[in-house]
C-alpha cells in the first residue's frame, strides 16, 4: 500500500465512522464485551486506548525505516507495551480514583487487535503527521464506540449513568453481563451497516 | 549472517530503549504511587473509624501496628507477633514468640524504627537479626490498634478471602469488645452491577453494630431488603432520615441476618462467611496475645 493521499479530516473521519473499530473492523472484541459495563469504565479505557494507539503510531512512523522486516510484529509489540507500561504508571501515580476502576484493563491494552493493525496497515507506510491523525480518529472512533456501548448497557443494566440513578429500576439485569455485550455489539453493527446502506442507495438514486 | 546479527542487534537495542523509557517513568511516578496508597489506606481507617474530611481525627488518636509472622523451626511452628513498644524517646519493636498452644516461648528487642517498620523489607532484615537459620519466618497479617488518650478505640484488621471470582480485599473495623463498627471493601472483582454491590452502603452498613456474639451465628437470608432498612443503611450518604426513624430502624433490625444481594448470594456469602471467621480468629488471638503481654510485662505502646 503506498502512502496514504487522503486529507487531515478524512484520516480523522475514518476512525470514527467508515472504518470504526468496533462496529466495522470488529477489532478489539474482548474489551468491548467485557469492560463496557458503565459509560464511565468505557471513556476511561476509550482515552487509555487512544494516548496508547496515538503514541505508537507516531513512535512506529517516526522509526520506519530502521525497522528490519523480519522482526517488525515484535518491535510493534515492543512499542505498544512500553507505552502501555508508561500509561498505567502515569494513571496509576496522578489519577488514583480512575486508576481504582480500570487498572486491570489498561494492562490489557497490550493486545489489543486494532492498536497492532494501524501499526502494521497504516504507520509503518505513512509519515508521523498523518499517522497521528489515524491514531487520533482510531482512538476516538474506539472511545465513542466503547462509550455507546457503555451507555446503553448500564442504562438498561442497572438504570444508572455515570454512577447517577436516571431509571430509578433496573429494567433488564442481564445486560452487566458479558454475554449481553455481544447482543450490543450485533445490534450497533447491524445500525451502522444499515446507515450505511440507505446512505450509498440514496446517493445512487440521486445519481440516476 | 549478516542478516541475522542486524536482527538481534535491533531487537536488542528497542528492548534497552524500551527499557530504559519504563524504568525512568517508574523511577519518576514511584513516589506518588506509594503515597497515593498510603493516602488510600489511611483514609479507608479513618473513615471506618467515623472521620472524614468535615469531621477530622483527633490529634489524640494513634494508630499501631501489631505485625503477625508464621515461625518454622523444622516442623515446630510458632508464632511471632511484633508488637509496638514503648522504649526510648522514639519507641520500638519487640518480637514475642507464641506457641500453638497460647504458651510464651521467647521475646527479642527489634532493632526497627516505627517509620521504617512500615517496609517489608526493613521488616525482613530486623527479623532476620533475630531469627537466625534454619528458622525460617513467613508474614501472616497485620492488625492496626486506634488508641486515644490511653484507651483502646478500635482494632482494623485488613484482610483478604476467596469471593466468586478472586480474593475480596476488606478492611474490618471491631470495637474492643469486638463489636463490627465498619466494614469496607478495599479490592475486588466481583461482577459489576452484581456481586460488585458488595462495596455499596446498602450491603456493607448491614454488618455495622453487629455484636461479637451476634456474628458469631450470622447467617444470609434470602429475603428482598426492606425499604426503610435500606435508606437507614444508606444515610451516611446524604439521604438523611430524622434522628427518631433512625434509633428506631436500627432497634428492629439488629438482630437481623444478612439481606443477600440480589443475584449475587455467592458473594453476600463470601462477606459474610469471611467477617464471621476473621473476626473469631481475631478475638481468640488477641485473648493470647494480651495475656502474654500481661504476663510478660511487656511495655506495649498500645
Amino acid at each position: 500500500m503506498p502512502a496514504t493521499t487522503k486529507t487531515t479530516s478524512q484520516l480523522l473521519f475514518n476512525g470514527i465512522l467508515s472504518e470504526n473499530p468496533i462496529f466495522r473492523l470488529a477489532l478489539s472484541m474482548c474489551p468491548a464485551v467485557g469492560i463496557t459495563t458503565t459509560v464511565m469504565n468505557g471513556l476511561l479505557l476509550g482515552v487509555a486506548v487512544l494516548f496508547v494507539q496515538v503514541f505508537s503510531g507516531c513512535t512506529i512512523a517516526a522509526i520506519k525505516n530502521h525497522i528490519h522486516p523480519r522482526i517488525r510484529i515484535p518491535t510493534y509489540t515492543l512499542t505498544i507495551a512500553t507505552w502501555v507500561t508508561v500509561i498505567d504508571l502515569i494513571l496509576a501515580a496522578y489519577l488514583p480514583d480512575a486508576y481504582k476502576q480500570m487498572g486491570i484493563f489498561v494492562k490489557l491494552i497490550v493486545a489489543f487487535a486494532i492498536i497492532t493493525m494501524r501499526l502494521e496497515t497504516f504507520a509503518c507506510k505513512n509519515t508521523v503527521k498523518s499517522s497521528f491523525w489515524d491514531g487520533l480518529g482510531m482512538g476516538l472512533g474506539f472511545l465513542l464506540g466503547m462509550m455507546t456501548l457503555g451507555f446503553v448497557r448500564e442504562l438498561l443494566g442497572m438504570g444508572t449513568l455515570f454512577g447517577y440513578d436516571v431509571l430509578g429500576v433496573r429494567p433488564l439485569l442481564f445486560f452487566v453481563l458479558p454475554a449481553a455485550g455481544f447482543f450490543c455489539v450485533g445490534f450497533m453493527m447491524a445500525i451502522f451497516n444499515y446507515v450505511e446502506l440507505a446512505y450509498n442507495r440514496s446517493k445512487t438514486a440521486k445519481q440516476s | 549472517m549478516k542478516e541475522l546479527i542486524r536482527i538481534t542487534t535491533s531487537l536488542t537495542l528497542s528492548c534497552l530503549i524500551a527499557g530504559v523509557v519504563m524504568g525512568s517513568v517508574f523511577i519518576l511516578t514511584d513516589k506518588a504511587k506509594r503515597h497515593n496508597k498510603q493516602i488510600n489506606i489511611s483514609q479507608t481507617m479513618l473513615g471506618l473509624l467515623g472521620y472524614d474530611k468535615d469531621n477530622p481525627s483527633p490529634a489524640d488518636l494513634e494508630l499501631y501496628t501489631v505485625y503477625r509472622y508464621i515461625i518454622e523451626d523444622g516442623a515446630v511452628k510458632t508464632l511471632g507477633y511484633m508488637i509496638p513498644v514503648e522504649t526510648g524517646a522514639k519507641g520500638g519493636f519487640e518480637l514475642v514468640i507464641i506457641d500453638l498452644a497460647g504458651q510464651f516461648v521467647n521475646r527479642f528487642n527489634l532493632n526497627i524504627t516505627p517509620e521504617n517498620a512500615a517496609e517489608p523489607p526493613e521488616r525482613k532484615a530486623a527479623l532476620n537479626a533475630v531469627l537466625k537459620p534454619p528458622k525460617r519466618f513467613t508474614y501472616a497479617d497485620s492488625t492496626i490498634i486506634a488508641k486515644r488518650g490511653d484507651k483502646r478505640m478500635a482494632y482494623l484488621l485488613p484482610g483478604a478471602f476467596p469471593g466468586f471470582k478472586t480474593f475480596i480485599h476488606v478492611m474490618l473495623a471491631l470495637d474492643p469488645d469486638f463489636t463490627i463498627i465498619g466494614l469496607d471493601i478495599t479490592e475486588h472483582e466481583e461482577d459489576p452491577g452484581l456481586g460488585g454491590e458488595i462495596q455499596e452502603d446498602y450491603f456493607k452498613n448491614q454488618f455495622k453494630g453487629k455484636s461479637f456474639e451476634r456474628t458469631r451465628e450470622l447467617l444470609v437470608i434470602k429475603e428482598p431488603l426492606p425499604k426503610e432498612y435500606k435508606q437507614y443503611l444508606e444515610s451516611g450518604k446524604g439521604k438523611e432520615l430524622l434522628k427518631g426513624v433512625i434509633d428506631a430502624v436500627r432497634a428492629k433490625y439488629e438482630y437481623k441476618d444478612i439481606y443477600a444481594l440480589t443475584g449475587a448470594t455467592i458473594s453476600s456469602k463470601a462477606v459474610t462467611n469471611g467477617v464471621k471467621e476473621m473476626t473469631s480468629k481475631f478475638a481468640y488471638r488477641l485473648n493470647i496475645m494480651d495475656s502474654v503481654i500481661e504476663r510478660q510485662h511487656i511495655p506495649v505502646a498500645f
